[in-house]
This record gives structure tokens, sequence and C-alpha cells, in this order.
């Protein structure tokens, strides 16, 4: 167990910066994700999850920009030896090594699969341009390979889908190609943001089972980000709770439902309505701030039972390990 | 014991088609529907929970109700504030807008429902001044206390939707739709496009205006375990028709049809204890355009047999006050959650 970690984030500050005013939309991100296990990134709107993605695939849209921190990722060998680790805030985000890396060793599954095929390419070109993006071999081959993964990610009868366009398959069948395609170069990392929101609740426990079966087949490390703890507690090994930027907790799945630490974490989970009860929620008090309007201190200070007045609103609690696996940021537990 | 009061709303029988038109002269080359053949009612003071996957019909049958569209077929019985019951379809265009004021809306998506250009005084009191209340200065008290009730400051009231969160935009929503004192309200996913801290305080406002206003709900949304935390009854729709039908606890703990089963299991629980094994449906959601035949859920059923493949099954009162359409109904022993 004392492998370096696949991916591992320290600090890392992302921030917008516009005439409006600097949207720090990641503030100090720190975590690690292994090797074949699921990270799960929960948080509401604003708290900078899709950024934290977008920021270790250098996608940042401008005038985003990574201020700071450092993001290191482990490739694979050929020889299926340790890899090298490389620092991916420093590269180029449009260089030769990012382009080798982006889309093959590391791949990414958005929300939208409306959104995420071009409308006016078969679904089946769009996979074998991926595929030939990044392995060598011919056209024919690639598609016998879109053809087999389309199988292998339940897309009924593969043959005839490779030539549709996107608009001709249902939600569900649109998110199994998503997946094939992230899947086609074989990722070592596979970014999952909001992967089954825009689906219906029986489309998305098909979506998940799939994204969990793949998983142990080809033992590939997944990065869920997600609004919902539902979908986190079906699917994540590690959590990281993240507010306003930061990454507030972070722990073994079943401690974070269980014996959550941080205030917010806490509140979260009295906050969802469940299936199995019909107590009147304990809602928390306010909204998300606005990004232009960050509060000082703990971002959270401002909605927190347990504020202190003259600590939590001054300072910045700092990333205190309780425990081997868990870690929290809250004047608490200092 | 006296006869049960007269329900506020009584649905009979609602359908709703959508043409499908092909070709250069746009004939009609089908039908989608949307709705077809549901009924039900809603009695003072209840909250009838509807739920489905997108596209079952929930959205269409709410509106129907509402008569923001013209439903194809069925009709809707209101009593109305007088006591006497009127059939919507009945009415002429005036006496259906004097209706209105009884029945209103709350949208899903407070983003693109306010007028972005008119201040909360305005948003809340254009309803007001649409029904008469002329004087400025009694708008204003109105507006102020309508603001109030939702959990907003009247001070806020000279400002524009864009200066509020999600959250509060959904209350400037509510007490648009509270301001002429509506008996039925329809709430259309009224809390899925905000976050999860915001949500329990929107559920919460709904619940204590209901105990206050004795309002009536019809609370659309594809979330389960938000539907039970704020409905008496629910019914379940898939592909145009209600499949079942209960009180609440006893839709949630001993279903009786196997897609609100299916429904309950996939609803992906905040547990890591709780990864439960559930029952996967194969396939999707059927095409409202080109139906399967007898049940349409049967291709998607674990429970099928020859009978769901040729006939459509009666909707049925299988215990008291709990409706269900399924063949098999009777013999299935079929999950729920506690």
């Amino acid at each position: 167990m004392t492998r370096e970690p696949l991916l591992s984030v320290r600090n890392l500050k992302t921030y917008f910066i516009q005439d409006e005013g600097l949207v720090k939309a990641v503030d100090g991100v720190s975590f690690d994700v292994a090797e074949g296990v699921t990270l799960g990134i929960v948080g509401e709107s604003g708290c900078g999850k899709s950024v934290t993605a977008r920021s270790i695939l250098r996608i940042v849209d401008r005038p985003g920009r990574i201020v700071e921190g450092e993001i290191h990722f482990r490739r694979p060998s050929a020889n299926g030896g340790p890899g090298r680790t490389v620092d991916l805030a420093t590269l180029e985000p449009n260089g030769a090594e990012m382009r080798a890396i982006r889309g093959a060793e590391i791949a990414l599954i958005f929300q939208e699969p409306m959104s995420s095929f071009s409308p006016v390419h078969t679904i089946g070109s769009q996979i074998v341009e991926a595929i030939r993006l990044h392995q060598p071999g011919g056209r024919r081959e690639a598609r016998d390979k879109t053809i087999e993964l389309l199988r292998r990610v339940g897309v009924s009868s593969p043959e005839e889908r490779v030539d549709q366009l996107s608009n001709q398959l249902s939600g569900g069948m649109r998110q199994r190609a998503m997946i094939a395609m992230a899947l086609s170069c074989h990722p070592t990392l596979l970014i999952a943001d909001e992967p089954t929101t825009a689906l219906d609740v029986t489309t998305q426990t098909q979506i998940l089972e799939l994204m969990r079966q793949l998983q142990q087949e080809d033992g590939m490390a997944i990065m869920l980000i997600t609004h919902d703890l539902g979908v986190i507690a079906t699917m994540a090994t590690d959590v990281a709770v993240m507010y306003l930027g930061r990454v507030v907790e972070q722990a073994p799945v079943d401690a974070i439902f269980h014996a959550p630490l941080h205030p917010y974490t806490r509140a979260l989970l009295r906050s969802i309505p469940r299936i199995r009860s019909r107590a009147r929620l304990v809602p928390i008090a306010g909204a998300v701030p606005h990004p232009y309007d960050r509060p000082t201190g703990c971002p959270f200070h401002p909605r927190c039972a347990e504020f202190k007045a003259g600590t939590c609103d001054r300072q910045e609690p700092r990333l205190t390990r309780i425990g081997d696996h868990h870690t929290v940021s809250c004047f608490l537990y200092e | 014991m006296s006869a049960a009061p007269t329900p506020l709303l009584r649905v009979a029988g609602l359908q709703k088609l959508f043409p499908i038109r092909k070709g250069f002269l746009k004939r009609t080359a089908g039908y989608v529907r949307a709705v077809d053949g549901v009924s039900f009612h809603i009695d003072e003071g209840e909250t009838l929970g509807l739920v489905g996957e997108s596209g079952c019909g929930k959205t269409t049958t709410a509106r129907c109700v509402l008569r923001a569209i013209e439903p194809t077929a069925g009709e809707i019985f209101m009593r109305v504030a007088n006591g006497s019951v009127v059939e919507l379809g009945q009415l002429r265009p005036a006496e259906l807008r004097a209706l209105r004021r009884e029945m209103q809306m709350i949208f899903q998506d407070p983003f693109t429902s306010l007028n972005p250009r008119m201040t909360l005084l305005d948003l809340v009191g254009e309803p007001l001044l649409v029904h008469g209340m002329k004087s400025r200065r009694e708008r204003e008290e109105r507006v102020a206390d309508l603001l109030r009730r939702v959990g907003l400051r009247p001070e806020y009231m000279r400002r524009f939707p864009h200066a509020f969160s999600g959250g509060e935009r959904q209350r400037i929503g509510i007490a648009r739709a509270l301001a002429l004192h509506p008996r039925l309200v329809v709430a259309d996913e009224p809390v899925s496009a905000l976050d999860v801290s915001v949500q329990a305080q929107i559920l919460n406002l709904l619940v204590d205006l209901q105990a206050d206003l004795r309002l009536t709900y019809l609370f659309v949304a594809h979330d389960l375990s938000v539907v039970r935390h704020i409905s008496n009854r629910v019914a379940v729709m898939y592909v145009g028709r209600m499949v079942e039908l209960a009180k609440t606890d006893e839709l949630y703990r001993a279903p009786r049809h196997p897609y609100t089963a299916a429904l309950l299991s996939a609803a992906p629980e905040p547990d890591p204890r709780v990864r439960s094994r559930r029952l996967m449906l194969q396939g999707e959601v059927a095409n409202p355009a080109a139906p399967p035949g007898g049940c349409y859920f049967h291709p998607r059923c674990p429970y099928a047999i020859d009978v769901c493949r040729t006939e459509t099954p009666a909707w049925q009162e299988i215990s008291p006050a709990h409706f269900v359409g399924c063949h098999r109904a009777h013999e299935l022993q079929l999950a729920g959650v506690e």
C-alpha cells in the first residue's frame, strides 16, 4: 500500500480573473486518487467540483487559469512497471504530452450526452477518430474495435448504431456510447462529471452498474463528480466533500455517511429527503454565497450552526488529519 | 358516518394526444399518447404526488388540469369557492378566467419563470392587478405580506430577481402563486433545480403554507424521496397511463405494481450500507408515439406473462383506496422500502 497514488492534487488554485471581480473557483484543493478506486467528489453548485476536473484535464476555459498548485499524475509505462509521474499543472495545455494524456490515459464523460457528441457526425466516426488519434492501426480496425466497444457497454445492435447520429439514440444509449468512447483508449483514470444527472432513475441504475462492471474488468480509477449523495453512497470508495472551492472533508465512504465530522457534511446529510422517512427536514440556513461575495475565514461560517465568532470569520481552517484516512478542515478539530 | 365530502378536484378519463405531422402537407401521421385515460381525485387540504420518469405524461396531466393546454378528452371537475362543482371544459372563457384565481402553478425553474425586468413588487403584484386590485398602496401591502409569508424581507420588493439566489427566486414564484388566495396549487418539480441544501427549505415552506392556508397540492416530481416527504397519496405514471395510486406509506412499503417496485429500488439511497439488491429494469421507457400492445410496461417487466402482451390491464381497487393497473397484482409479492 506504499505505492504512490495515481493522481495527487496538491493545493490547486484555479481562478477566473474577470472585470467584475476575481472568482476563486478552486481555492487550495488537495486530494489523492489511488489506482482502481472510485473517489466521489460531492458538492453543491459553485463548489468548484467541475472546474477541478477541467483543471486536471487542462481544459479550463478562459479567463480561468491555474494560478497555483500541483497535479501529479502517474503515467502508465509500456512494460507495465511503475510509470513516470508528471505534474499536469506545468504542462502546456495543448502541448504534445498533455494531448497524449487527455482522452487516452485520462478520459472524461460529461453530464450532457446530448451536447457532447457532434450532431452531424455518426457516433461511430467520432469513436473511430478518438481511437485513431491515440492508437496505431487503420480505419477498418478502429471501426471493428468501435463496434466491439459499443457491444461491451450494452448498446443494442451495435452494427447499426455505429452509423447513426447521436440524436437517433435515447439518452441512456447516448451515455453508453459516451462511455464507449471514453474507454476506447484504456484510460487509467476516468473522470465522470455528473454522468447520470440528465438520466431517468431506472436508466441511471443501468449506467452506474455498467460503470462499476467496467471498472472491475479494466481496473481504472474513477473520479465521480456529482451533487447526488445517493449516487456517491452507491459508487464511491472514498469521498471528498467540497464547498466554495475547498475540500472541507475527505474520508472513506462509510465514515462520510456514518461518522461525518465537518458541520457542512453533517448538515447536508440531515437536509436531504430520504425515501424511508417522512420526518420533517432540517435545512441548512441561507444559500451558497455568490462567487463574488466570498465570505472571509471559513467559507461555510455564515451558514454554520457551530460558528465561533472571532475565529471562523477571521482565520481559515487548515486541513487536519483525524485518524488514518479522514481529513477535515474546521476549527472544531484543530 | 357521513358521506365523504366532495373532492376539491376530480379528473375522469383525461386524455391528451399530440399529433405527429409529417411531410410537405403536414398530414397527421400518428399521435403521441402523452396522457391516455388518467383518473384521480384530490381532497381539500391534501397533497397528491404525481411521479414518473421523463415523458410519462405527469407534466401534461398537470397542465391539462389547469387548462394551460386543452385536453383531447376527459372531464375535470372542480369544487369552487361557493361549494358547487363545475366541469372546466364546459366553462366559457370569462368563467374560466375567474376560476383561475383558485388554481395556481409553481414552476420548476426559478431562473426562467420570472421576468428579469420586473421587480418583486411587479412580479408578485401582477396577478393582483390583473384580478382587479387597482390601488398601488393596497397592492404593496399585500405583496409585503406575501413576501413575509414565504420568508423574504418586504424591503426587497423593489429589487429584480437576478439579485436573488435560486431558493429565494423559488420563494418569489411561490409568493406570486399565492397572491390570489388559490385553493389548488399545482407544483411542477418545484425543487429539482435547487441545490440540495436549499431543497429542504422550500419543501418545509410548502408544508407550512399548506397548513396555514389550507392549500391543496398536486405535486409533480421525479424524485421519490421528495414526493414521500410532501404527499398524502402518490400516483405513479408510466407512458401516459397511471399504473398505481395509494396512500404514501402504503405505496412505499407495499407497492403492488412491478414498475413502482422498480422505481423504489432504483432510487439511490444516501447510505453506503444499503447498497441494496437492485431490481434492475432492462431496456428503456416505451415510446409514447408507438407504445407496445397490452400493458405498456410488459417489455421491461420481469413478471410479464402472455396476457400482459395482449390486454390492457384494468384499473382496479386492490385494497381500500389502493388502485393498480396490473394483471398480476393479486399474486405478486413485491418489495418496497420501510
